[in-house]
């Protein structure tokens, strides 16, 4: 069984376009192409040298504001007002990065997404559009860099400690809510993979004392500029802590200077990390997201210890960058038992086929009415089939993040309906987004497209069902269709039980007059029939 | 309106026999007989009526499923190498004129127990030989040059069942308003904005649903997670068809007490339908569907031309609705239940030379059950009048069957007379008055002036019988040349009858 031995064999367009589909949103089927042959490595090193963290300035997309289509300023005197349309602004922005298709394809955006569900703050709580903002960037800064450091950093960004309740964390009424977070979610995590507990609420209390003190400024206070955190010394626990046998009894000396806040958090911070559970806890957590959702004790011996032993080690000390290429590169990433072990979250099924069918968003900064359409379709079909991006319902993160049954919680009667809807839009298109962009698939042109000499019957035989379905099909499902899959899809579903003949008698009768509605509309009802049902599958469901 | 009796004095001399008013076989209405108003009961009486779609898809060969053996010699010009021996033909009680296909020996007994109407071709004027124009035009119910976003089917329903789906399931209609056994929903039951029927993939799927099936997952699964996942989906999928409990717990209270035939997929839709209407489903509609009808070539094989692709289709229509309707009278559901065949269109009347039939234009529906009152309506194509072109040119040597029965009269009666709609909302369904075929009515009556012999005058497109009823309508003036007998008369128009000829009356 190969673990996390680096994949040497070059990349197949299937093992290709799994590791686009980890990676990303969703491989276009160029990115496919150009990364078939590659190595793991090297396809990894171009999913790293492609991250760009601010190639487009945050519009403001919000259409009843005067400002709209012009780039916030995060100095802009703070009003109240527009507030909701700036926050939904950078949600907007966020998503249209996930979407992008005019830039290469990168592998920050997955791992924002899974850092800010990982430490989540939800702006259903938050609601200032600056703390959002400022804590977004914070992931996406901090997504490849030192998780000590981004832990240090989240641990007192203004909008975690808003969210988490550090705000209130004061010498002599503790506010323990961060403290536990801190430790059952971010760091050592609540149990061991044997179910064992990783600290008591003792230690929770005790760090507690030890974040006591620190408290954001301006939330959402009109007119303000700027928005920042510090520590208080006169809000801060002097006296010292005292941890349980879960941390080998460490104790966490008071301090009594203006620079306890930063003396004692990093303390904390080192104490939690040295946690033999904490590196653990984040490379499952990452195995998960990205390679599959069953952790077996196999995998836990042999994946995961290792890769957290590498992670902590004093070589690494705690890079991320390092791991996830691990991770990323390793045989277990591209094993057959690992493909299409994913349901696709609502985000990978929405912007994952958008790109898969070449549906780019528009360039907010430039046609902010065709871009605020686009975002806000990817928005209300995220928020239905419960992903809405930075808006959790809970600290925990999405609900299938945590709960047992892992990706299959994305599918309910009632999500699996929504989802039946989406495919339908994409089937009969009625979103238009610019006058000459109508969002969906056009499957007659793509149609068209296949077929030589279109317009000349005589010069070129008609394109085939089978044809048809291998173009349609093609990238659309983790692997291949049966034959007897294919043939039911043609003959059952496309043909609806008469002869695959007859298709090519009614192509070319639309290819002799495609003027003519009923040449057209025949022609349109076999392609429709056919990918609809091919988006409703199962198979595509998975990723 | 004034009602009234108006017999040319010139005829009324002439009729043999006297007429009497009130009391022997000719009656005035003044107001509604009770022949009229046993009609306006039917609604009331229909509540738990039910009908079921049979699509045949692919276009079926009407000519080798009705055999016109009384045209023999002619049938058997026209397609030489698919023409059933004489001697293979399956006789119809008391028919000279018609026999079945030698597959279709459980519809031949349906017949012959009176459970079944032939309307012979029907179809529609311009008839488009497109598989999916044509289909479009039978499932949303409009002309060839007419076009609509909903169903027939679809159209009554919401008609029916006002709002639906806002405020469904309700007290008045806690059931799904019907039900398709099939992958791709059919047209026939689309509604304004959503279909009115839900859609079961297949009788695994249904199986599924109500736990009788381990099979959750189907075939074709990956290996590993992936193929846990995609199985869960699927499970997912079957549970998240509306309405599940309630099909559940039909299925689970019905039964199906008659042995159906395997290795048919009809029956193992129709064996579905029947336990769910004896568990007490209430859907109104149910739709189902067999393919493979588009018999280009290989129709019959060639070393016994009773065999083949169109013998093995019709053996399982045959079969299925035959064991369908020993379930329901087993049941004691088969007065509840119409069943209605159609196809997109018929075939050519001329077979080719590969053992197959083209793109034609009129064929048979069969209809099935205890309500109908007529055996056949229109008469069997005659294999040279009822030939298009009518006047071929030599070269012209392809020849259609000309449509007689407007399907859309069929469904009229349909809703009428058996779903028990008003007839003016079934013209709103339909987008236009459509004249009846008398196929649920123990009358038969005039559609337009006409001569007593020619079969567009009457709404069943054939002579009246000895033993039938007329009615001549207000507005018809029909002209009988020849002496006829018939078992009573309702006049509401006007006789036109030859000097010297007997209208013969036997009925009280």
């Amino acid at each position: 069984m190969p673990y996390l031995d680096s994949n040497s064999t070059p990349l197949t367009a299937a093992t290709a376009a799994h590791l686009l589909r980890r990676a990303t949103a969703g491989p276009r089927k160029s990115e496919i192409t150009a990364f078939t042959g590659l190595t793991a490595t090297e396809a990894y090193d171009t999913l790293l040298s492609n991250v760009q963290y601010y190639p487009e300035p945050v519009i403001h997309l919000d259409k009843n504001h005067a400002t709209f289509g012009q780039a916030l300023n995060s100095g802009a005197p703070f009003d109240a007002d527009s507030n909701f349309g700036r926050v939904q602004s950078v949600r907007f922005w966020w998503l249209s990065l996930m979407a992008n298709q005019s830039r290469p394809p990168s592998l920050l955006e997955k791992l924002a997404l899974f850092w800010q569900n990982h430490f989540v703050v939800s702006s259903e709580v938050v609601t200032e559009y600056r703390f959002v903002w400022r804590y977004l960037n914070l992931i996406r800064d901090n997504a490849l860099g030192n998780f000590r450091s981004f832990v240090k950093q989240v641990t007192i960004d203004p909008a975690m400690l808003e969210y988490l309740n550090g705000n209130q964390n004061v010498n002599g009424a503790p506010n323990e809510n961060y403290a536990r977070e801190l430790q059952e979610l971010f760091t050592v995590g609540e149990k061991d993979f044997y179910g064992n507990a990783n600290y008591t609420e003792q230690d929770v209390k005790e760090a507690a004392r030890v974040l006591t003190g620190w408290r954001h400024y301006n939330y959402w206070w009109n007119g303000t500029t700027s928005i920042y955190s510090a520590f208080q010394l006169n809000r801060h626990d002097t006296g010292n802590k005292t941890f349980s046998a879960k941390y080998n009894n460490a104790v966490i000396t008071g301090n009594n200077t203006t620079n306890a806040g930063n003396v004692e958090v990093d303390a904390l911070i080192s104490m939690l990390l040295n946690h033999p559970e904490t590196p653990k806890f984040i490379c499952r957590k990452l195995y998960r997201w990205y390679v599959n959702p069953n952790v077996t004790e196999d995998v836990e011996n042999n994946v995961i210890v290792p890769l957290a032993n590498f992670f902590k080690s004093p070589g690494n000390n705690y890079q991320i960058e390092p791991v996830l290429r691990k991770l990323l590169t390793s045989d277990i990433f591209f094993d057959i038992s690992n493909r299409g072990a994913i349901l696709k979250s609502p985000i990978e099924l929405i912007i994952g086929a958008y790109r898969l069918f070449n549906l780019p968003p528009p360039n907010a900064a430039t046609e902010p009415g065709p871009a605020e359409k686009y975002l806000g379709n990817v928005w209300w079909n995220t928020l239905s089939m419960q992903m809405p991006i930075t808006s959790q319902s809970s600290v925990f993160g999405y609900e299938p993040y945590y709960l047992a049954s892992r990706s299959k919680g994305w599918l309910s009667s009632a999500t699996l309906a929504l989802r039946y809807q989406f495919a339908d839009t994409l089937i009969w298109p009625w979103l238009q987004v610019t006058p000459s962009y109508k969002l969906g698939l056009d499957l007659v042109g793509w149609a068209t497209s296949l077929q030589p000499n279109f317009g000349n019957v005589a010069a070129s035989a008609a394109i085939t069902t089978e044809q048809i379905l291998a173009s349609f099909s093609e990238h659309l499902f983790v692997f291949p269709l049966s034959t007897a899959q294919q043939n039911f899809l043609i003959d059952t579903i496309m043909m609806q039980g008469i002869p695959r003949s007859s298709w090519i008698f009614e192509w070319n009768r639309y290819r002799q007059t495609p003027a003519n509605l009923d040449n057209f509309n025949t022609v349109r009802w076999r392609l429709s029939l056919l990918m609809r049902y091919m988006l409703r599958m199962a198979e595509f469901q998975i990723s | 309106m004034k009602r009234r009796i108006f017999v040319r004095n010139s005829a009324l001399a002439s009729v043999a026999l006297p007429l009497q008013l009130n009391g022997f076989g000719m009656t005035a209405h003044s107001e509604a007989s009770h022949l009229v108003q046993a009609l306006g009961n039917v609604p009331a009486a229909n509540e738990d009526h039910v009908l079921v779609i049979i699509n045949m898809v692919g276009g079926n060969d009407g000519l080798n499923t009705v055999i016109p053996v009384a045209q023999y010699s002619q049938y058997y010009n026209l397609r030489s190498n698919i023409a059933i021996p004489t001697n293979k033909l399956l006789a119809l009680e008391g028919q000279t004129d018609i026999a079945l296909h030698p597959a279709l020996s459980g519809m031949r007994d349906l017949y012959n127990d009176g459970l079944v109407s032939i309307v012979h071709a029907a179809g529609y004027p311009d008839s488009n030989q497109s598989h999916a124009r044509s289909s479009d035009i039978w499932m949303t119910g409009v002309s060839a040059n007419q076009y609509a976003s909903t169903g027939w089917a679809g159209r009554y329903l919401e008609q029916r069942f006002t709002g639906y789906p806002t405020g469904y399931p309700s007290a008045n209609m806690e059931d799904p308003l019907a039900l398709q056994i099939g992958y791709t929903a059919t047209p026939t039951l689309q509604g304004t904005t959503q279909s009115t029927g839900v859609t079961i993939n297949d009788a695994n799927a249904f199986y599924q649903l109500i736990g009788e099936s381990s099979n959750v997952a189907g075939e074709d699964l990956p290996c590993c997670d992936a193929g846990d996942l995609v199985a869960f989906v699927r499970r997912q999928q079957v549970l998240a068809v509306g309405y599940s409990a309630e099909i559940k717990q039909a299925a689970d209270a019905g039964a199906n007490l008659a042995t159906y035939p395997t290795q048919n997929r009809l029956a193992d839709q129709l064996k579905i339908v029947s336990r769910l209407i004896h568990g007490g489903l209430k859907s109104k509609i149910y739709f189902v569907s067999i393919d493979g009808f588009d018999t280009h070539s290989g129709q019959a094989e060639s070393s016994d031309v009773t065999t083949g692709t169109h013998a093995n289709l019709l053996k399982q229509l045959g079969d299925a609705v035959k064991a369908f309707y020993t379930d329901l009278q087993m049941q004691g559901t088969q007065q509840r239940v119409l069943s209605m065949t159609f196809s997109e269109f018929g075939r050519r009347a001329n077979s080719n030379s590969s053992l197959g039939t083209d793109h034609g234009q009129a064929a048979p529906m069969f209809l099935i059950g205890q309500g109908l009152q007529k055996k056949q309506i229109g008469t069997p194509s005659n294999l040279v009048s009822d030939l298009l072109p009518v006047n071929p040119q030599p070269w012209e040597t392809q020849r259609d069957l000309a449509m007689q029965i407007d399907f859309r009269r069929v469904y009229t009666d349909v809703l009428n007379d058996w779903l028990g709609n008003d007839p003016g909302d079934t013209a709103q369904i339909l987008y236009q008055p459509f004249a009846t075929t008398s196929i649920l009515k123990p009358t038969i009556e005039t559609i337009a002036n006409g001569n007593w012999a020619d079969r567009s005058t009457w709404s069943a497109g054939r002579m009246p019988l000895a033993g039938e009823t007329v009615i001549v309508n207000a507005g018809h003036t029909l002209r009988i040349p020849q002496s006829v007998s018939i078992h009573k008369m309702e006049v509401h128009g006007t006789l036109d009858v030859k000097p010297g000829v007997q209208l013969n009356i036997t009925g009280q």
